[in-house]
């Protein structure tokens, strides 16, 4: 049961529950993915935990990503949004669902939770997204800064013949969904949220922040606006804290779904020494993608001129390209 | 658990380890579905990352594959709860065949 027909739309679908099935009145967590350059693998690891724990969980690709089937366009916030009601029906999921996103998911899931209350149970949200205004073109300026970075001459040669290839594929995909589908007109078209609909949300959040992410603020403001609104922020972290800090969410979503009833303290994040996590200035800052690509050539020139130095026949700029691309895909 | 010991221990448990490395081989192969893989010898010392270069996406096929091919003998969720992408695809593939044929030894279904 790998795809379900979902408005109209066949979705690569990953249902995880324990072993001898869930039992009866456990809780349905539904994860989504970040947009462009991501799938749905990176939370089906945080998905085995939550199964393993007794729920009941489902993860998806959302249209154009990953094993799902790619529209050339109905990318906006209106039609993922209808893609989910759609995944739900199509597995027989009637009751309410815990919904859990990172990054553009978790503003999905936020959205989601604004317009059918009754179909969500409690809100997970990692790094979302969540402005009052200007929503639409503050994510389609890191689709944009994504889009310049792989599309630089010297990115494509390293992913044609460099890059490992689960990088190359992971962000020639991107790139063709960029260039091939309306996603970046579509996303640039997302509502900013409304403070009388966050008001009346009447369901528990769970909202989590890297201190170091250049959205933390975003975080803080939604846990000011949704009542109910348990906010954690992880120093030292930035909008890639699924991935930094794995091992905590894993147990911060297992408290949440179904330890919180009999244990209300949430679970303290011990850092393990060394790691410390950054954004990168441009990042924060959100230059231009001309910059970002001036940086780019930057180091790598100097890079370039180091190896020289060393007369080393290595391949030291490959690195490189892959922080550009991995740091674009920032702010969703 | 340290099937490995087990395994090398028991002549009879090795033949099934040669059994599900060959399925997932043919899994592995068909996941990745590249020309580079058809001719690769895969052995349990195969790395997912540095020998057959596997994407986080093919794992999760690759994961559900194993689940529909073994059902509830082999407990995949259980295996996965305490990884992280990085911890998985730094795996070789005799990590996750021991696995499952300690899995598959343990639910009596070795014959």
């Amino acid at each position: 049961m790998a795809d379900v027909i979902a408005n109209g739309v066949r979705l690569h679908v990953q249902r995880l529950t324990p072993r001898g099935g869930p039992r009866p009145g456990a809780p349905v967590v539904v994860m989504i993915h970040g947009m462009v350059m991501d799938n749905l693998a990176s939370v089906f690891f945080l998905a085995n935990g939550l199964a393993d724990a007794g729920c009941d969980v489902i993860c998806y690709d959302l249209r154009g990503h990953g094993r799902s089937e790619r529209t050339p366009s109905g990318y906006g916030m209106a039609n993922a949004m209808a893609d989910l009601t759609g995944l739900l029906d199509g597995l027989g999921v009637t009751g309410p669902v815990h919904l859990v996103g990172n990054s553009f998911g978790a503003t999905l899931a936020l959205a989601y939770g604004c317009a059918y209350p009754e179909r969500v149970a409690s809100l997970g949200l990692i790094e979302g997204p969540f402005l009052l205004s200007g929503l639409g073109e503050e994510m389609s300026r890191s689709i944009q800064a994504t889009r310049e970075a792989v599309s630089d001459d010297e990115v494509r040669e390293w992913l044609e013949h460099s890059a490992a290839r689960g990088v190359a594929r992971m962000a020639k995909a991107a790139l063709s969904l960029m260039e091939q589908t309306t996603i970046a007109e579509d996303i640039r078209a997302t509502p900013s949220f409304r403070a009388e609909r966050l008001a009346a949300l009447g369901r528990p959040v769970l909202a989590v922040y890297g201190g170091n992410s250049e959205i933390v603020d975003q975080g803080r403001e939604l846990a000011r606006l949704v009542p109910d609104t348990t906010l954690v922020v992880l120093e030292h972290h930035t909008h890639s804290v699924l991935r930094e800090a794995a091992e905590y969410l894993r147990d911060l979503l297992r408290w949440w779904m179904v330890l919180r009833d009999t244990e209300p303290e949430v679970p303290v994040y011990h850092r393990l020494p060394g790691r410390h996590f950054e954004t990168a200035d441009w990042v924060r800052e959100r230059r231009p993608p001309d910059d970002i690509l001036a940086q780019n050539a930057a180091r790598r020139a100097r890079l370039a001129a180091e190896a020289r130095a060393a007369e080393a026949g290595g391949s030291p700029p490959v690195a490189e390209p892959a922080g550009a691309v991995s740091g674009a895909s920032g702010p969703l | 658990m340290t099937p490995q010991e087990t395994l090398q221990a028991d002549p009879e448990l090795s033949a099934l380890e040669a059994r599900v490395l060959d399925e997932v081989a043919a899994m592995l192969r068909e996941v990745i579905g590249e020309e580079y893989v058809a001719n690769m010898e895969i052995t349990m010392d195969t790395s997912f990352a540095e020998d057959l270069e596997l994407e986080s996406i093919e794992f999760v096929t690759l994961s559900a594959q194993m689940r529909d091919r073994y059902g509830e003998s082999v407990d995949f969720v259980g295996f996965l709860a305490e990884l992280d992408v990085d911890r998985v695809i730094a795996m070789r593939v005799g990590d996750v065949v021991r696995f499952i044929a300690a899995s598959l030894a343990e639910a009596g279904q070795a014959h």
